[in-house]
Order: C-alpha cells, then sequence, then structure tokens
C-alpha cells in the first residue's frame, strides 16, 4: 500500500464519528435510490414480461352487442393487428358459507385454446376440457380468499339465472394485475372476482350467439403513441356505430394498466428526487468536512508542495477522501437498497397479481448507485479542498490568518446586541461568519422538515379523500344494481327488506358529453333532488344541491371539455335513440374517482324519454351484523340484481390499506429525516467543535462547566434548524401541492390537504431530533481534553 | 564590507566552482486586499555547488522568503532566478514542482511531519515521487534514527522529528538542501545535533545547504555567511574556517 494511502485511511479512521453521519445520509439516499429503482425495474420488467405472455390488449371496445362475423373489417384499419371478441357482463357469485354477495365479471374465452389477446396464465388446475361446459376459471386472488381449489363449485347468477359452475382451474392474467370492481381503489379479492366461461357456454346463457359486447384489439408498435391510438380507435368506433359502442378503452386508460403504471412512474421519480436530496445534503456535509480537513492540513498539503508534490497529486489524494467515503455509503446504500427493495417488492405482491415478482440484483442500477454515490462524495470534497490545495506551497505553510473579525450586522444593531448575554453573542458571530455552514445546517432541516411534511400531507389527503368519499359523497352502506333498468317498483321492494331503513334510487346511463371539438364518453347518474346518499359537493366540502334541470359536472371533465358553468353542452346517449341534446352544465362540482356527472332523476329520465327508470339503489341500513347477513340472504334471492357492493366493507378495506401503507411510510420517512437532521448537526457540529477547540478550553479554564459550554452549541444549532424547519414548512406545502398536481388525472385524484396537527407535527419533530442530535456532540464536549487544546500550536 | 569587496573575496574563493544557483535583482512583495507589504528588495545572491551557505537575519527581514523563492515555492514579484542557467521565474507551476521534487530538499522550523504516518512513512513519502531515491532506511540510517524508523512524530522528540525531516529531504537526492530555522524550535544539544546532521551532509556527500536563521553563531560553521536585513542583503562574509557543527554555540 503506498504510504498516502496510509495516511488516507488512518486520517479516515481518525474521523470516523463525523464519517460515520456523513456515510449514514449518503447510505440512504442511495439506498432510496436502489430501492426505487430496483423494484421498479422489477415492477417494469414484471410488467412487460406478463403483457409479452398474454397479449395485453392495446385497447378494448365496450359496446351493446355486435355480432363477430362484421368484425373482420376491422384488421382492415391501418395499425390494427388483430381483434378478440368477448362477452363481459358483470355478474353476482354466491358460495357455500359465504352469506355475502360476490360479485365479478364473467368473461368468456376460446374453449380449447388461450385466447390471443388479453389470454391467462393458471396457477391451478387447468384450462377448460371436453368434459362439460358449464367449467369455469376463477381469479386466483378470488380463489385464494374463498380457499376455493379445482373441483370445487361455485354459483353465479348469470342472464337472471343461476348457474352452477364446476372450476377447472384458477388463473391470472395481465389485464387484471390490479383488479378493483366498479368504484373500488384497492382490490378487494374477498368480494370481487373474474369468472372465465368458455365463449360457446357464454353465448349460450347469455344469449349471445354468434355476438360479443366487447372487441379486444393489437396495435403495431409503430401505431401506439397516444394520439394514433385514438385516431385508430376512433375509425373505430365509426365502424361500430350501428352496435351501440359504450366505450373505447386504449390500454393507458384501463383500469389495471393505469393503476401499475402510475405507480411504476412514481417510483421512477421517486427514484430521482428522494436520492437526489440526500446527496445533496451529504454533499453539503462532505464539503463541509473536507474544507476542514484540508484546512487542518495546510501545512502538510505545504510540505507536500515543497517536496515536489504537485497539484493534481495533492487534489488526488484528499479526492480519494470523497471516493472512499462515496464507496462506503455507496456499498451500504446498496445493502439498505436491496432489502428495502425485498420489502417493497413484497408489498407489492400483496396488490399486484403477477405471474413471478421477485427482487432481483440489477448491475445497471448497483453501478449507477454507486456511481451517483462517489459523484456526489467527490463533488463535496473537490469543492471543500479546491481553496486549500491551490494554495501556493509558501503560503500553505503559513498559518491562516486569522479571521477578519468584521463586525456581524446584529452588532450594528447596539440596543439589541448589548440587549444580549455574552453566549448568545457568541453563537450569533459564529452562525454569521460561517455562512456556508449555516446555510447547510439550514437547508437541511428545510428538507428534513420538508420530507416529513409532505408525508404527512400524504396521510392527511389519504384520509380527506376516504373522509369525502365515504363520508360526505357516498352516505350508504350497500349500493345494489340491476342488470337492466328496472322500474320505481325495484325501488320500493328494496325498501320493504329487513333492515333497510332507507333507499334512494340511482338512473345511471352512458353518454358522450360534447363541447365544440372537446368530447369524453362517461357516464351521468341521477339522483334524487333530495338525495341523502348520494351528495354532491363542491370544491370546499360544501352541498351541491341537484337542480331540476341541468347537470353538474366534476372539476376535471369541466376541464376536458373546457366548459364553465352556464355552458350549454351537447350529450348523446350511447344506447337508445342516441340522438343529440343540449344540455345546461349547473354547477362545476368536485369529485376524486373519475369523471363524475350528476343530473336530477327525474330529469335524466325525462331526457332520456323515459318515465322512472332506475339502475341502481342505495340502501342505508341497520348496521348490526345479523340484519347484514339477512340483507345479504334476501339480496341474493334477486336474480335481476348484477352486483351488491358494500360500502361500509369498502371503506373499511381501503381504510385498512392505506392505514398499513401509510404507516410504513411514515415510519421511514421519520427515519430517514431523522438521519438528515442527525447527520447534518452532528457534522456541523463536530466541526464546530473542532475549529473551536481554544475556546470552549478557554471557557472551561474561566469556569464554565460543559453543559454551560453545550449550551451554546445547543442554541447555535437551534439557531440554525429552526429557521430551517419553518422554511421546510413552506417547501414541504409547495412540494405537496406539486405532487397532488402530478396525481391529478382522470381516473383518480387527491383533495389537497395538510391538517393542523401535521404542522405541528413536523415542527415538534425538527425540534426533536434536534435535542437528539445535539447528544453526541454534548458528550464530545465532556470527554474533550481540554488542557491540551489550550497548548495547541497555531 | 562593501558588495565589490565581497564579489572579488567570493570569486577568489570559488573560482573554481560552479553556480548552482542565480539570484538577480529579487523582489518580493505581498500583497493583501489593499495593503502591499514590500519583503525583499532587489536582491543578488549567487550559491555555489557543495558550499555551505547560512543567510542569518532578525525575525520579519525576508530570509524565509528569499529561501522560499530559492526553493521554488514560492515566485519573486519581479527579477529572475537561474538554477544551472535556467530561469525559475519563467517556471509555469508543473515546471517548478519537478525542480522541487528533482532538485530540491526543505526542512522547516517546525518539521511538518504528517501526524499520521511512521518516521520510515513520511521519509518514503518523499521518496515515491522521486526518480533516484536512496532508500527510506538508508536516509534514516545517515541521519541516525534507524531503529526509530516505526515511531510515529508523536513518539518522538523535537531533535529526532527535525532528523526524520532532514532523511526525508535528504531521500530524494537532492544537489540542495535548504533549512528554514532548522533548530529553531530545538534546545542546543539537539540543535548542534542537526547542524552536525546538515554538516556531515554537505561535507561528505557534497549537497549544497542552505540555512537561513535568526541565530548568527550557527554562520560560524559555514563556507559563506549572509546577512539580510529589511529586504536586502547587508553584508556577505565568507568564512576561511569554518567551525565543526559540535563547537558551534549560543
Amino acid at each position: 500500500m503506498k504510504v498516502l494511502h496510509r495516511k488516507l485511511l488512518r486520517e479516515l479512521l481518525a474521523a470516523k464519528g463525523v464519517l460515520a453521519a456523513i456515510i449514514s445520509i449518503i447510505a440512504v439516499g442511495i439506498g432510496c435510490f436502489i430501492a426505487m429503482s430496483s423494484t421498479y425495474d422489477n415492477l417494469e420488467y414484471s410488467r412487460e414480461n406478463y403483457y409479452r405472455l398474454c397479449h395485453m390488449a392495446d385497447f378494448s371496445i365496450e359496446l351493446k352487442k355486435v355480432p363477430v362475423g362484421d368484425l373482420a373489417t376491422l384488421t382492415e384499419v391501418p395499425g390494427v393487428i388483430n381483434v378478440l371478441p368477448r362477452i363481459v357482463f358483470q355478474v353476482t357469485a354466491s358460495l357455500e358459507g359465504v352469506e355475502k354477495p360476490l360479485s365479478g365479471q364473467a368473461i368468456s374465452l376460446p374453449a380449447r385454446e388461450n385466447a390471443p389477446i388479453n389470454g391467462i396464465v393458471i396457477k391451478q388446475g387447468s384450462y377448460f376440457t371436453d368434459q362439460r361446459q358449464e367449467e369455469v376459471i376463477i381469479n386466483d386472488a378470488f380463489a385464494r380468499a374463498h380457499q376455493l381449489r379445482p373441483g370445487d363449485h361455485i354459483q353465479l347468477i348469470l342472464n337472471n339465472r343461476l348457474q352452477d359452475l364446476f372450476i377447472v382451474g384458477t388463473a391470472i392474467s395481465s389485464e387484471f394485475v390490479y383488479l378493483i370492481g366498479p368504484g373500488g381503489l384497492v382490490p378487494e379479492p374477498e368480494s370481487y372476482g373474474v369468472f372465465y366461461l368458455k365463449h360457446s357456454y357464454a353465448e349460450d346463457v347469455f344469449g349471445f350467439e354468434g355476438a360479443a359486447n366487447q372487441i379486444l384489439g393489437l396495435l403495431a408498435p409503430e401505431f401506439q403513441s397516444t394520439n394514433r391510438v385514438r385516431e385508430i380507435l376512433n375509425q373505430l368506433e365509426l365502424n361500430l356505430d350501428d352496435y351501440g359502442v359504450f366505450s373505447t378503452t386504449p390500454l393507458a386508460q384501463q383500469s389495471s394498466h393505469w393503476f401499475l403504471k402510475s405507480e411504476i412512474d412514481g417510483l421512477k421519480v421517486s427514484a430521482t428526487i428522494l436520492p437526489t436530496i440526500f446527496l445533496i445534503v451529504a454533499a453539503l456535509a462532505l464539503n463541509l468536512l473536507m474544507s476542514r480537513m484540508a484546512e487542518q492540513q495546510r501545512t502538510v498539503v505545504g510540505t507536500f508542495k515543497a517536496l515536489g508534490y504537485s497539484n493534481q497529486e495533492m487534489f488526488l489524494h484528499f479526492i480519494q477522501f470523497g471516493l472512499l467515503i462515496g464507496l462506503a455509503g455507496g456499498l451500504c446504500g446498496i445493502l439498505i437498497g436491496y432489502s428495502l427493495a425485498g420489502a417493497m417488492t413484497a408489498q407489492y405482491r400483496n396488490f399486484f397479481e403477477f405471474p413471478s415478482l421477485t427482487n432481483q440484483l440489477y448491475p445497471r442500477v448497483i453501478i449507477l448507485g454507486l456511481l451517483i454515490s462517489v459523484f456526489f462524495a467527490v463533488l463535496g470534497t473537490f469543492r471543500g479542498v479546491r481553496s486549500v490545495v491551490r494554495l501556493s506551497p509558501a503560503e500553505a505553510m503559513r498559518p491562516k490568518p486569522p479571521l477578519r473579525a468584521k463586525r456581524i450586522l446584529l452588532e450594528k444593531m447596539h440596543a439589541f446586541w448589548n440587549s444580549l448575554d455574552f453566549r448568545w453573542q457568541l453563537v450569533l458571530r459564529d452562525i454569521f461568519r460561517n455562512r456556508t455552514r449555516t446555510l447547510g445546517g439550514v437547508l437541511s432541516a428545510t428538507v428534513g422538515a420538508m420530507l416529513l411534511l409532505v408525508t404527512f400531507s400524504m396521510y392527511d389527503s389519504a384520509f380527506a379523500l376516504l373522509n369525502f368519499q365515504y363520508d360526505k359523497l357516498l352516505l350508504s352502506d350497500i349500493d345494489i344494481s340491476f342488470k337492466d333498468d328496472h322500474d320505481y317498483a325495484a325501488y320500493f321492494e328494496s325498501q320493504q327488506i329487513t333492515g333497510v331503513d332507507y333507499a334512494e334510487p340511482l338512473f345511471q346511463i352512458g353518454c358522450t358529453l360534447k363541447n365544440g371539438i372537446h368530447e369524453k364518453k362517461v357516464g351521468i347518474t341521477g339522483i334524487r333532488g333530495d338525495a341523502r346518499l348520494t351528495i354532491p359537493r363542491d370544491t370546499a366540502g360544501n352541498r351541491v344541491e341537484v337542480p331540476r334541470t341541468g347537470i353538474l359536472v366534476t372539476r376535471k371533465l369541466a376541464d376536458i371539455l373546457q366548459v364553465q358553468a352556464g355552458d350549454s353542452i351537447e350529450l348523446i346517449p350511447v344506447s337508445g335513440d342516441r340522438a343529440v341534446r343540449r344540455v345546461p352544465v349547473m354547477k362545476i362540482i368536485d369529485s376524486y374517482l373519475g369523471l363524475t356527472v350528476y343530473a336530477n332523476f327525474q330529469y335524466l329520465n325525462r331526457l332520456m324519454g323515459e318515465a322512472d327508470s332506475l339502475s341502481s339503489v342505495q340502501l342505508k341500513t341497520n348496521p348490526r351484523p345479523a340484519v347484514t347477513r339477512q340483507i345479504y340472504r334476501e339480496l341474493k334471492q334477486v336474480p335481476a340484481i348484477q352486483s351488491v357492493n358494500s360500502i361500509r366493507d369498502q371503506k373499511d378495506k381501503l381504510q385498512e390499506v392505506l392505514v398499513d401503507q401509510m404507516i410504513v411510510m411514515i415510519v421511514v420517512v421519520i427515519v430517514f429525516s431523522s438521519l438528515i437532521f442527525f447527520g447534518s448537526i452532528l457534522n456541523a457540529s463536530l466541526i464546530s467543535l473542532s475549529e473551536r477547540q481554544q475556546e470552549i478550553a478557554t471557557l472551561r479554564v474561566l469556569g464554565y462547566t460543559p453543559s454551560e459550554v453545550g449550551s451554546i452549541f445547543l442554541r447555535e444549532s437551534f439557531c440554525v434548524n429552526l429557521p430551517g424547519i419553518l422554511l421546510g414548512l413552506p417547501a414541504g406545502y409547495w412540494a405537496s401541492k406539486g405532487i397532488n398536481i402530478a396525481y391529478d388525472t382522470e381516473l383518480f385524484r387527491m383533495p389537497f390537504t395538510i391538517g393542523t396537527m401535521s404542522w405541528v407535527y413536523t415542527v415538534l419533530l425538527g425540534i426533536l431530533f434536534t435535542l437528539i442530535s445535539h447528544w453526541p456532540v454534548q458528550k464530545a464536549i465532556q470527554n474533550m481534553d481540554w488542557l491540551k487544546a489550550l497548548n495547541v500550536k497555531e | 564590507m562593501p558588495a565589490s569587496d565581497a564579489d572579488a573575496l567570493e570569486s577568489s574563493l570559488h573560482h573554481e566552482s560552479t553556480i548552482l544557483l542565480s539570484l538577480k535583482s529579487i523582489s518580493k512583495t505581498y500583497t493583501t486586499g489593499d495593503v502591499s507589504v514590500p519583503v525583499l528588495h532587489h536582491v543578488d545572491l549567487d550559491v555555489y555547488a557543495g558550499e555551505l551557505l547560512v543567510i542569518v537575519g532578525p525575525s520579519g527581514s525576508g530570509k524565509s522568503t528569499l529561501l522560499n523563492i530559492v526553493g521554488g515555492i514560492d515566485v519573486p514579484t519581479e527579477g529572475d532566478v537561474y538554477f544551472h542557467k535556467q530561469n525559475l521565474s519563467q517556471f509555469n507551476e508543473q515546471q517548478l514542482t519537478q525542480y522541487r521534487r528533482r532538485h530540491v530538499g526543505f526542512v522547516f522550523q517546525f518539521y511538518n511531519l504528517v501526524p499520521t504516518l511512521t518516521a520510515r512513512e513520511n521519509v518514503v513519502v518523499a521518496a515515491d515521487i522521486s526518480a533516484s531515491p536512496m532508500s527510506a532506511d538508508e536516509a534514516l540510517e545517515l541521519v541516525g534514527l534507524g531503529n526509530r524508523a516505526d515511531h510515529f512524530p508523536s513518539q518522538l522528540s523535537g531533535g529526532e522529528q527535525q532528523r526524520v525531516a532532514i532523511a526525508r529531504a535528504l531521500v530524494k537526492n537532492p544537489e540542495l538542501l535548504l533549512c528554514d530555522e532548522p533548530t529553531g524550535a530545538l534546545d542546543l544539544s539537539t540543535g548542534r545535533m542537526i547542524l552536525e546532521v546538515l554538516g556531515n551532509l554537505n561535507r561528505e556527500l557534497g549537497k549544497t545547504v542552505v540555512i537561513i536563521t535568526h541565530n548568527s553563531a550557527i554562520g560560524h560553521m559555514a563556507q559563506r555567511i549572509v546577512r539580510i536585513g529589511s529586504g536586502t542583503i547587508a553584508e556577505t562574509n565568507v568564512n576561511s574556517q569554518p567551525i565543526p557543527a559540535s563547537q558551534v554555540t549560543w
């Protein structure tokens, strides 16, 4: 080993405390990078492989009924490679021993071989056999939730008839990586399933001989840009105009894909932003440390240069400090990151259903992580040592000229300055004279507090969403939707069910809303003027009365259609006469899921030429479990019901998932944030301590106790960190706002809110971290050999 | 003594010696902010190969600056420095580094050893960058520290540390050994020991040794004594009968 390397190692060992603090910040930054990048790769590669394996559809078209024979022309549309007709229906299922009516989608598949588009992957059992028509393959998560195995039976109500089906296998499919039921946000495999039926059987039971109600399609790779997909879908919609197209869904808007892709894209953004924050803080801390180290080694630098070492050789020597610190931080970060990626990937397995989702080690990510770590460490070191290494040898060997003892600005405010005690004066002078160090400390505290506030704000927003959706907007306990539109009798019957306290009808239609060139396919929900179970709200959360005429449009849809309250737009129903109606937009409302439009129940009926048609009923029920079970039993007897949705269960499930996820996230962020505070304060204080040894020794000679000396450092720490924490509040506010805007999509939005307690917790935690970080500094003061410090040669 | 007489004396003494280093009208002014401090004014000096030259002057007289310029660790504001007829004043930083690396060994008042390296390692630091170094152990033997090679500076006395510093200067086999107050931090007997080492290096290895000191007594061991005051050379004396370092006293 070269002598200079030995010097390097010995000096690194001597500064191990401060280095550990810096390395831990780097390790956390790189850990975040590795964890998020690896998890991103795990998910993205799994997604790509899975989509390829199943031939994931590039689009789907939902329509009323189309003869399969008429689909041949679709592949003539440029870009369309292949299409697959399917029969898809929302169905209810019943299992022995399960009281709650279960719902799901029945999907037809070719009887003999896997579907060429959106194929399935068998997990247990087999594909369909020739032995019977009434075979079903169920999605694996549903099977697991109910302990169903091949050979078991399940009863589905298909086209109003209860059918007993033999389970031949369980399967997963790329179109349901994230399977959620209508109105749901998180998968509820115990309530909602996918039931694959033989196509011929589906034709038979649904009365769809030679017909389908969904078309899946594959596009050529060069036709997959958003605009081209949209153009192709418009063309296909035109071709299928006679068959009642309800909706055209490009892959980008397919529910499972959207949730999965949002998560993957979010990881990519986080994998860039979060580590950068940590590494900038680490580079700053290292900059301080290396400036101090180089300054302490002024004479050594001068001597080496006098011996004939060049500037480059000196630079290289000091840069090796950064290099080693970067490597150490990088390696620790890789270990942290890899384990964290394992945990994150395992967490994703709870939500996303893949054939295999495992944590892999990606050499590209590892090497990149190391390079980033080394880059930031070397950057910090370079800036720190540059001035000393550049000195001429003669100048370097002279002791550093004493600081220009200029008065700080505060000293010119005589009355204020003189009112301060001596220790405060020391503190303020040190803060204002070491501006880089002060700024570094303020920035670290700002970043730490910002991270905390952003996380708390995400927690607040998630619960505000929960609160809005289930305590303000949807106040029912159970929603029943019917297969076809029914008249008011269905509503009256629902009201008669034992245990139902109150019921309200809903009338839902699918339509295209059009304002000039802007148009969107949406659903309109007709609610009664005196509705108590669905209450539209404005942005402030206040109730918006449903007007007698016209529609209420959610903000996001208003943006898409470029409409304002008072404008008139075109409404074209997807079924029925499909004639254009003009409707006024009465008010803009707020909602966080989908593109909601509300209208008066009677108005919508009139508009559609109906009298008292309804498509679903909302129920407010007695919450006692026995009563709920009784209601479920009764509902199971009604074949006309398409789905029974327990809003109460949905809320509980969402709350459970959110709390679980958020608590893990909050704990991780609190640990990360504390590391930033800890690393930054420890670094700055220990450097300050080594610079001011003589000052401390003098104070000790004068009779100051270690805690009195420590209080000077603690005050200084607070003077730097408290403004940092306070600056972190607006920074956190704007960062949260930015995240909120990033999540503003057609499918899903988050309310933007930061609760009072979040502000309070952020400040309190910041103060707590500052206090905890002071502890090792106080220990160092206590253990300092101040007599030796008095005899230091300058 | 007038400069012309000194010149005559020098030429008589060194008519056969080579001029190793020649300073022509060297001036140096330090500027910090608005303040300019002139340190050297038009200094002319020749250093002959193989001589032991002592430059004596009080604190602040500019002697350290002169040594730094000779050693290529500082550059003059005006004037030229010739080393083997090469003008150091026109050297860029890289060339000056090479000059220090190949030709000059430094010994400082406060030794300037790296505290985290052992005696041997401190010497190896210099040997590592040298084209034809002697071995570190050999250099340490020459200064009588062969048995202390594995000690850290904090485990050595002041005199021993200074000898390590001399070994470090020596290990590169430089033509020129520049010593800045080498005994300044030492007591008489230790200081004398250091001077003996330097004297031996000059006598036995033929190294050109330049010592700067505020201590006039050291001049007695030199072949030539240059007195410097207020940035100019006040007088140059040739010592026809230098005494051994062991007899130097102050």
